[in-house]
């Protein structure tokens, strides 16, 4: 009972700073704080893979970029195109691609996995380059509308005010990232961990393989396009450098891996820390890739486990001394 | 012969030209691999390093067979203290932070480079003798590109040679194939890897000096022949120097020939093969080991 | 009535013959030991039962039904159940979480998106049960990496129980392990298949002749005698190719 209570008291005081936070720090920080958001979800969709499931993607920024381009694309070319099925869109485009690469994903892991994940990454990349009559090249598209929040009759919200789709954008990313979580608490998400620790167990269990690898590649797949399609109305533009390459598909790697692969909330709390990292950065210097590999480099040799990984341990190390005092 | 026999021998020695590069590249990728189970993203951050340093000593000296001796050795002692003081100490943790960390070292690299030389391109003078053309059979031809493919014949005579004549490259040649193996023999490990990792950057270095003055140095100037390498690595097999050299000579053609034929469809037919190789042979056309 | 039978099983690895002609025949509810030197094929035997690979050549049936070439996942859903040689548990998963695992696979729950595994009441209830009747309720929480030998060797057993089989296939339960260690493992295992058809490979022949009912002879990828116990204790071709080497 104390617990459920005491997690209630967190969930309306999260709440309520999330509430406030726009009126508190002012536009720019609003801003920073949707993009931390959305790179947050997107960095959990990649450590369902690496985390839970035990491979590594080395290419994630298709499912990012494919659900980013279909909503640019979507409500580029369809006129009055609503909000939520733009959102959808995203996400179902990248479930599809999960859904199409399946086949041949889940006859790998290790460095394979890795490469066929880059190469397909890559292919994708350079298809978006080279067809520019659809993705318009090196340009991406942009400037296409963004539609309003709409219940007939009841409410219509103005996305274009920033403070509105920062409420949007959290709201709905909080709902995803509650889904997510919910999603590694189900026996199937035991699963996927069991795959990480042992896939030949889990065949000799009588649990399908193949279809276990593939359903979790969807859900990470279709979560990561929902990342880019809010990314999308964020942005108002589209390109290949910013939603396609490698160094998108590198960010949440570095995420996750900052703050801990062991844990749900790591990636959450690495795209936290990489935002703050870059903004003191900017202040200083421009090499925000400089600091980037740095902080990779440090993390590897000195953090292996993460912050969150840090942080569990130091309190195991605390509650110990404890005990023995 | 006619124009345009004239031009597909031309384009076909171009490719060789890049085919050799890349076979550079590549083959320390795959040597490093192989014995490490490292796959190096900051293999190409070494051609590039290189090429500066190249563009540095040219600066200095004027002398470019003087910076072909230099820059590559440069490169390699890079490698050497990043093997030593960085990669092997997380060793321990697994083949996924090893990578991880080449992710962090590349990004470095390439900031440290902006830092130092700035980002524009640099061009870089081809020595006396080698800027001219040679004509054969009413044909003319860049020297400077034979030069490449001769270049990179030798440094192939002096790899094979070690790997094949002394006990380095038996050593190499046995850990490729079965790591343990070289443990059990009592041979010093760390040492070797370190060796095999500074050899693997020096050719990565040979290939930046030689390639500099065909691309001119600038931060960009391995991105192109740094996914090709993997592309070679990963379709050739992880860890086989035979698989490296035919797909390196074969990527070589496809760009040369793609690039004129079907200039949109090169790139993506490229990572296409690369996707379509790895999903049925998950180890490569010559690759053996799981 | 047969629960499972091999027959005409052959296999190769790329032309190295390791199963030749093998015609094996399990009673429902009998105990049956596999024995043989090592490389007589016995663990390729198991793979190829148990759909790790297809046979070259040959039948496999079980429960009547021919199920030749059949994934794993297909074996265990019709109630086949397997051990390993080398202890493969969820090294990083505690004690309880795969024990459950198994539990999981008994209920068919498998593509549940929609409640919380811990809060299953019933599979929670059915696990610690598990747990309790194989000692190992005190290391519920434990990595399995974190269990000692023995322990794990148990888990290892009791995964493959778990799912409830019909036929369960032990790959040496007691390797590596001390007298004290093996004498509980015989234990377990003797209460754990009650009701139950067990094949078992196993190299100590204490063991096997403790446990088994019936005794199949391996040599060389052919099967060179089987029977009851007593009748291969004095078989002479047995004793030429195997047992003359041990101590009985």
């Amino acid at each position: 009972m104390r617990n459920n209570l005491s997690r209630w008291i967190y969930w309306v005081v999260g709440l309520v700073i999330l509430a406030i936070y726009p009126q508190v720090v002012g536009i720019y920080y609003t801003n920073v704080f949707v993009g931390f958001a959305i790179f947050a979800l997107y960095a959990v969709t990649l450590n369902l893979l690496l985390g839970y499931m035990g491979v590594l993607s080395f290419g994630h920024a298709m499912f990012f970029g494919v659900g980013a381009y279909s909503t640019a694309l979507a409500l580029t070319h369809i006129q009055g195109f609503p909000l939520l099925p733009a959102l959808l869109v995203g996400g179902l485009a990248g479930a599809m691609l999960a859904l199409i690469l399946s086949p041949l994903l889940v006859r790998v892991s290790g460095t394979a996995f890795a490469m066929l994940t880059l190469a397909f990454g890559q292919l994708i990349f350079v298809l978006a380059l080279k067809y520019r009559e659809v993705t318009g090249g090196e340009d991406g598209v942009g400037g296409y509308p963004t539609p309003s929040f709409n219940i007939p009759g009841v409410v219509s919200i103005d996305m274009t005010d920033q403070i509105n789709f920062y409420y949007f954008a959290v709201a709905v990313i909080i709902v995803c990232l509650w889904v997510l979580w919910f999603y590694t608490k189900t026996p199937f998400g035991s699963l996927v961990v069991g795959v990480r620790d042992n896939a030949m167990r889990i065949d000799y269990l009588g649990f399908k393989l193949s279809h276990t690898k593939a359903v979790n590649l969807i859900v990470s797949g279709c979560f990561a396009g929902i990342a880019g399609a809010i990314y999308a109305l964020f942005q108002n533009l589209v390109s290949t450098l910013g939603v396609l390459d490698i160094g998108t598909s590198f960010a949440p790697i570095l995420m996750a891996y900052i703050g801990g692969l062991g844990s749900f909330f790591g990636p959450i709390v690495g795209s936290g820390i990489l935002h703050l990292l870059e903004d003191v950065t900017f202040r200083i210097t421009e090499q925000i890739e400089l600091v980037n590999g740095l902080v990779f480099i440090l993390v590897v040799l000195y953090a292996p486990m993460g912050i969150v990984g840090l942080l569990r341990q130091a309190k195991a190390k605390w509650f110990h001394k404890e005990k023995v005092s | 012969m006619s124009p345009t026999t004239a031009m597909y021998v031309a384009q076909a020695i171009h490719g060789l030209a890049y085919g050799m590069l890349l076979f550079l590249v590549a083959s320390g990728l795959t040597i490093i691999f192989g014995m490490m189970g490292i796959l190096n993203l900051a293999h190409a951050s070494f051609f590039m390093l290189s090429g500066y340093f190249c563009y540095t000593i040219i600066t200095l000296t004027g002398d470019f067979w003087l910076a072909l001796l230099i820059a590559p050795v440069g490169a390699g002692i890079c490698g050497l203290l990043v093997e030593r003081f960085l990669l092997r100490k997380v060793h321990v943790q697994g083949h996924l932070a090893e990578l991880l960390l080449t992710v962090g070292l590349m990004l470095v690299i390439l900031e440290v480079v902006k830092a130092g030389w700035g980002t524009e391109s640099m061009m870089i003078k081809m020595p006396n003798g080698l800027d001219g053309l040679i004509s054969v059979a009413n044909m003319t031809y860049p020297v400077y590109r034979l030069f490449v493919i001769g270049l990179s014949l030798v440094v192939l005579g002096i790899m094979a040679l070690i790997l094949y004549k002394t006990r380095l490259g038996m050593i190499v040649r046995a850990a490729v194939s079965d790591a343990d193996m070289v443990s059990a023999l009592g041979i010093n490990t760390p040492l070797v890897f370190m060796v095999v990792f500074g050899f693997g950057t020096w050719l990565a270095g040979v290939a930046g000096v030689v390639a500099a003055p065909l691309l001119t140095v600038f931060p960009g100037m391995a991105d192109q022949i740094g996914m090709d390498a993997f592309v070679v690595v990963v379709v050739g097999g992880f860890g086989s120097l035979i698989g490296a050299f035919v797909v390196a000579l074969f990527l070589g053609e496809l760009n040369a020939y793609g690039i004129q034929f079907i200039p949109r469809l090169a790139p993506v037919l490229m990572f296409a093969f690369m996707a379509i190789v790895l999903a049925f042979k998950p180890m490569g056309f010559f690759g053996e080991r799981e | 009535m047969n629960i499972l039978e091999t027959e005409g099983l052959y296999h190769d690895f790329t032309g190295l013959l390791v199963l030749f002609d093998v015609n094996l025949e399990v009673k429902e509810g009998e105990r049956h030991a596999i024995i043989g030197p090592n490389g007589a094929g016995k663990t390729t035997l198991f793979n190829v039962i148990t759909g790790t690979y297809s046979p070259s050549r040959g039948r496999v049936t079980f429960k009547g039904k021919e199920v030749t070439g059949w994934k794993p996942h297909k074996l265990t859903r019709v109630g086949m159940g397997r051990s390993f040689q080398i202890t493969s548990t969820f090294s990083r998963l505690t004690t309880f979480q795969n024990i459950r695992m198994g539990i999981l696979s008994k209920r068919r729950i498998r593509f549940n998106l929609f409640r919380k595994v811990d809060k299953m009441q019933n599979i929670t209830e059915e696990t610690d049960d598990v747990l309790k009747r194989i000692n190992l309720d005190g290391e519920r929480n434990l990595p399995a990496s974190m269990l000692s030998y023995g322990k794990h060797r148990s888990l290892e057993i009791s995964m493959a129980l778990a799912t409830d089989p019909d036929l369960v296939m032990l790959d040496e339960p007691t390797a590596g392990m001390s007298r004290d260690e093996t004498h509980n493992a015989v234990e377990l295992i003797r209460r754990l298949t009650e009701g139950k058809t067990m094949v078992i490979i196993e190299h100590d022949m204490d063991v096997v002749f403790s446990l088994a009912d019936r005794i199949t002879v391996l040599h060389l990828g052919r099967i060179v005698a089987s029977g009851p116990p007593g009748e291969i204790r004095e078989n002479q071709t047995v004793k030429d190719a195997y047992l003359g080497e041990v101590e009985v």
